[in-house]
């Protein structure tokens, strides 16, 4: 096994580089799945299709339903039990029987981290080996952990900021796909024009590359923020190998705890011990594996590293069912992390604090707020805000791209929920796909007949009449009519007598808005031709999901 | 003792100077003039048009009776064209444009139907046609409208090829129009052998019904809501610029109500007509006894006959009626 650069036989290390490996593809796979897809893809598609509510074939929340971090933080957020509960209670089995084997076989975050620590070629072993000492900032996700657990406690589930899943899904899906599309479809479109046979790489390309970063260019509010921090975390590795693992990550520091009673212990046998230290050269969780100091359980990743490194075999990972004494080891294990009681009250009152600044920030609970359209199918927006972990999954499938992150328009609590942007797109009449995705139910799945005929509200549009040409009598236009897919058509015309000239009057017919039948769903600010500030527009109000965000009494 | 540069070392340096002279020079005469781009220099089109000499100048107009299946109607007015072998030559590629507009299922009436659009294609394919393209510039969003619409799954059936609409698909051209000058065309439209039209009859509006000539406003992109201001001299400008092989008008369901996107059944008449000819303006006009309307109310065609593209009436003989 010389390829793997491996110097024992194949072992523990081997199997834990190929689950890496097949996870990070199968994450990036699923990642590319989650769209509409094209040509004879249908025929996949057909089969999870029902009726004329399309559903995508491929499993796309696979990583959400293992990770249990999103698991537990809907349950204490909610008192619910989130969906497919089950792949996450078995995650946990895992760690509790063998510690933290996720962080070390699973998370494709993880294995991501894990790549970009690989072979700084200008530090000598001693210096790798003591970036890898336990440092007292491995605390720090824990104090983060009972912070985000706190704040969900009091209806506010921040934990999706720093999940690695939700993490790593939102940063590929909204930032680095739809940044190498939009830079491979420059590159094509340049190939396209070299001389034959090279320009056919430019036809051929998009065929392959568009399944992967996704079809169209997309655009998404604030990508340059999540598409940085991802770049900033990958960078961290550098400083000190798998930064977020050992610091940030509150799914580690989670199964950190789980994993006190674990049986798969380390055992160090101090008679064949040569002090060389190789073992700490490539160890990932910084967790002690020197028999000189104590092996801390709670930070170990399962990598293996340490094991296959000693040249001697004092090191090996055994399934031990009762404790081992002082021998052969004389320091023994810690098994459970340990924290500051100060340091933990003061995340327990942070989390407090957050919830509690970012209430009175007037966030959109306490105050509706007109730019915030939410998807159809979303919940009311105190149980949204509970639930949503900031994934980007719906705005990874949406067929429009209307769907973008927020910034400050659903308050400091819902930053990177999904809103509808209608420069960038509509909600399609019949298309339910964003319900039937969302991992934690904070947009419950709906079907086409329910969102039409009940029919789902998301908002209400209006028309700006000092902006409308017709109306502003700058002559007939009406896309807003057209367009408009209800039937009869929410947005109706009617003959108007408006000024075209100083002093001119014509009878035009202008539009006119019945809220009664608008959906909200924007297709009419979409393509109206004033552009930017559209000449109709969609505002929150109206939305079913909402008691008060309304306007006409309900029949 | 403090030791010069040698002779090498001094011609090297001396070398470097001077190229890294020249690159400055160079690199600035070569921007040097250049402006920012106001306008795009416009792609002057070989052609748009399609017509085949010698082609029948007839407009037929089938019309089903009891249960004739859309296949029977297709072949039953091409074959009084004289066949589609006198339109489509072996290895052509057609572009066959549909009204692929609405994410709506095909009973609505709001697209071609892909019962029609699966025979046509066959028609071409069986007259030698190396490959058939349906082809529009969807107003919902592409694979929904392809897919919902039942042309994909027609496509597929029938052997034909989807083309999706996408940015690098448009270019702006210059149309000669009296209104539209240049616009953004949709490249897979005229990029073909020969070009169907293969639009559905139905109630629009703003122009009151969208036929033939009204479906080339799915043949451009850019910002098309600006058409609606200058709707009818747009349709014309368009229809002078586009002059396809044949159109067919898909009649056998139409919509009457709530165009030209509909929603309802009620806003659906089956009628289960075909409508086949070359001549655009009298294909439309036949068109209209559908919705029991006359010419005088269609805009666009009004000003189509103003402007020479053709007369309303037929001429005798022109326009052969059959029931099926």
């Amino acid at each position: 096994m010389k390829f793997l650069g491996a110097k024992e036989r194949w072992g523990w290390r081997g199997w834990r580089r190929v689950s890496q490996v097949f996870f990070l593809v199968f994450f990036i796979y699923l990642a590319a799945r989650a769209q509409v897809p094209r040509g004879f893809n249908q025929y996949l598609f057909d089969l999870a299709a029902r009726g004329q509510d399309l559903r995508l074939p491929a499993p796309v929340t696979f990583f959400f339903d293992l990770d249990p971090l999103v698991g537990l933080g809907t349950m204490i957020s909610t008192w619910t039990l989130k969906p497919a509960l089950i792949l996450s209670l078995a995650v946990l089995l895992g760690v509790l029987v063998m510690g933290r084997f996720f962080c070390g076989f699973v998370c494709p975050f993880g294995a991501l981290n894990h790549f970009f620590t690989q072979k700084p070629r200008r530090k000598n072993r001693a210096e790798k080996a003591g970036l890898n000492r336990p440092g007292p900032d491995r605390r720090v996700k824990y104090y983060l952990l009972l912070l985000f657990l706190l704040a969900a406690l009091l209806g506010s589930n921040q934990t999706g900021l720093l999940d690695p899943i939700s993490f790593l899904f939102r940063s590929l899906t909204l930032a680095v796909f739809p940044a190498l599309g939009f830079l491979s479809d420059g590159a094509m479109s340049l190939i396209a024009q070299a001389p034959k046979p090279f320009d056919l790489v430019g036809f051929v390309g998009p065929y392959v590359l568009d399944p992967v970063f996704g079809f169209g260019l997309r655009a998404y509010q604030g990508a340059f923020i999540f598409g940085g921090l991802f770049v900033f975390i990958l960078a961290l590795n550098r400083i000190r190998p798998r930064y977020f693992c050992r610091v940030l990550c509150p799914l580690g520091a989670l199964l950190g705890f789980f994993s006190r009673y674990a049986v798969l212990n380390l055992t160090k046998d101090q008679e064949l011990c040569t002090d060389c230290g190789l073992c700490r050269v490539d160890c990932q969780g910084a967790c002690g594996p020197h028999p000189d100091e104590p092996w801390l359980r709670s930070e170990c990743h399962l990598c293996f590293n340490c094991q296959a490194a000693c040249p001697t075999g004092a090191l090996k990972f055994k399934f031990q069912f009762s404790r081992p004494g002082p021998e052969p080891s004389p320091l023994p294990a810690q098994d459970a992390p340990d924290l500051r009681r100060r340091a933990v009250l003061a995340s327990l009152a942070g989390g407090a604090a957050l919830v509690g600044f970012g209430r009175v920030s007037l966030a959109a609970p306490a105050r509706p707020e007109p730019a915030l359209v939410r998807p159809p199918g979303s919940l009311a927006e105190d149980e949204f805000l509970e639930r949503c972990v900031r994934c980007g999954l719906c705005l990874k499938v949406c067929p429009t791209n209307v769907l973008v992150p927020t910034l400050t328009e659903a308050g400091w609590e819902g930053v990177w929920t999904p809103r509808l942007d209608f420069n960038l797109g509509y909600c399609e009449y019949s298309c339910t796909l964003c319900s039937s995705v969302c991992p934690t139910g904070a947009i419950r799945e709906i079907n086409a007949r329910e969102k039409n005929e009940t029919p789902i509200v998301i908002g209400s549009a209006f028309i700006d009449r000092g902006r409308c040409l017709p109306w502003s009598g700058q002559g007939p236009c009406l896309v807003c009519e057209e367009v408009c897919p209800t039937s009869p058509k929410a947005i109706y015309l009617v003959s108007q007598e408006v000024w075209v000239e100083p002093n001119k009057t014509e009878r035009l017919p202008v539009p006119q808005v019945n809220l009664s039948g608008c959906v909200g769903c924007g297709v009419c600010s979409y393509k109206c031709p004033v552009k930017g500030r559209p000449a109709v527009y969609v505002s929150s109000v109206g939305e079913t999901r909402s008691a008060v965000n309304r306007i006409l009494l309900p029949e | 003792m403090e030791q010069g540069i040698t002779r090498r070392e001094a011609i090297k340096r001396l070398a470097k100077l001077g190229g890294a002279a020249a690159l400055t020079v160079g690199f600035y005469g070569t921007l040097y003039g250049r402006e920012a781009k106001v306008d795009p220099e416009p792609v002057v089109p070989a052609t748009a048009d399609f017509r085949v000499k010698g082609a029948s100048n007839k407009v037929v107009v089938v019309e089903g009776v009891g249960q004739t299946s859309a296949e029977t109607l297709v072949k039953e007015a091409l074959s009084r064209l004289g066949g589609m072998e006198k339109f489509i030559a072996r290895g052509d590629v057609v572009a066959l444009k549909l009204n692929v507009s609405w994410d709506r299922s095909a009973e609505l009436a709001a697209n071609t139907n892909p019962e029609v659009a699966a025979a046509v294609a066959g028609l071409c394919l069986d007259a030698g046609a190396a490959r058939v393209n349906f082809v529009d510039n969807t107003i919902n969003a592409a694979e929904r409208t392809f897919r919902n619409s039942g042309l994909e799954a027609a496509a597929v059936r029938s052997g034909a090829q989807v083309i999706y609409p996408s940015a690098r698909l448009f270019k702006t051209m210059s149309l000669g129009g009296r209104r539209l000058n240049q616009w953004e065309v949709y490249t897979p439209v005229i990029e073909a052998d020969k070009l169907i039209n293969l639009p559905v009859a139905k109630h629009h509006g703003l122009t009151r019904l969208t036929l033939g000539m009204k479906n080339w406003i799915g043949a451009v992109g850019g910002n098309r809501g600006a058409l609606h201001q200058d709707i009818h001299q747009s349709i014309v400008d368009l229809t002078r610029f586009f002059q396809p092989t044949l159109t067919i008008i898909d009649a056998v369901r139409i919509m009457v109500g709530n165009g030209p996107s509909g929603g309802r059944l009620a806003d659906v008449v089956v009628k289960n007509t075909i409508i086949a000819g070359t001549d655009q303006v009298v294909v439309d006009a036949a068109a209209l006894p559908l919705f029991d309307m006359y010419p005088d109310e269609i805009g666009y065609l009004m000003l189509a006959e103003n402007q020479g593209l053709g007369r309303i009436e037929p001429e005798p003989g022109q326009l052969v009626e059959v029931q099926v």
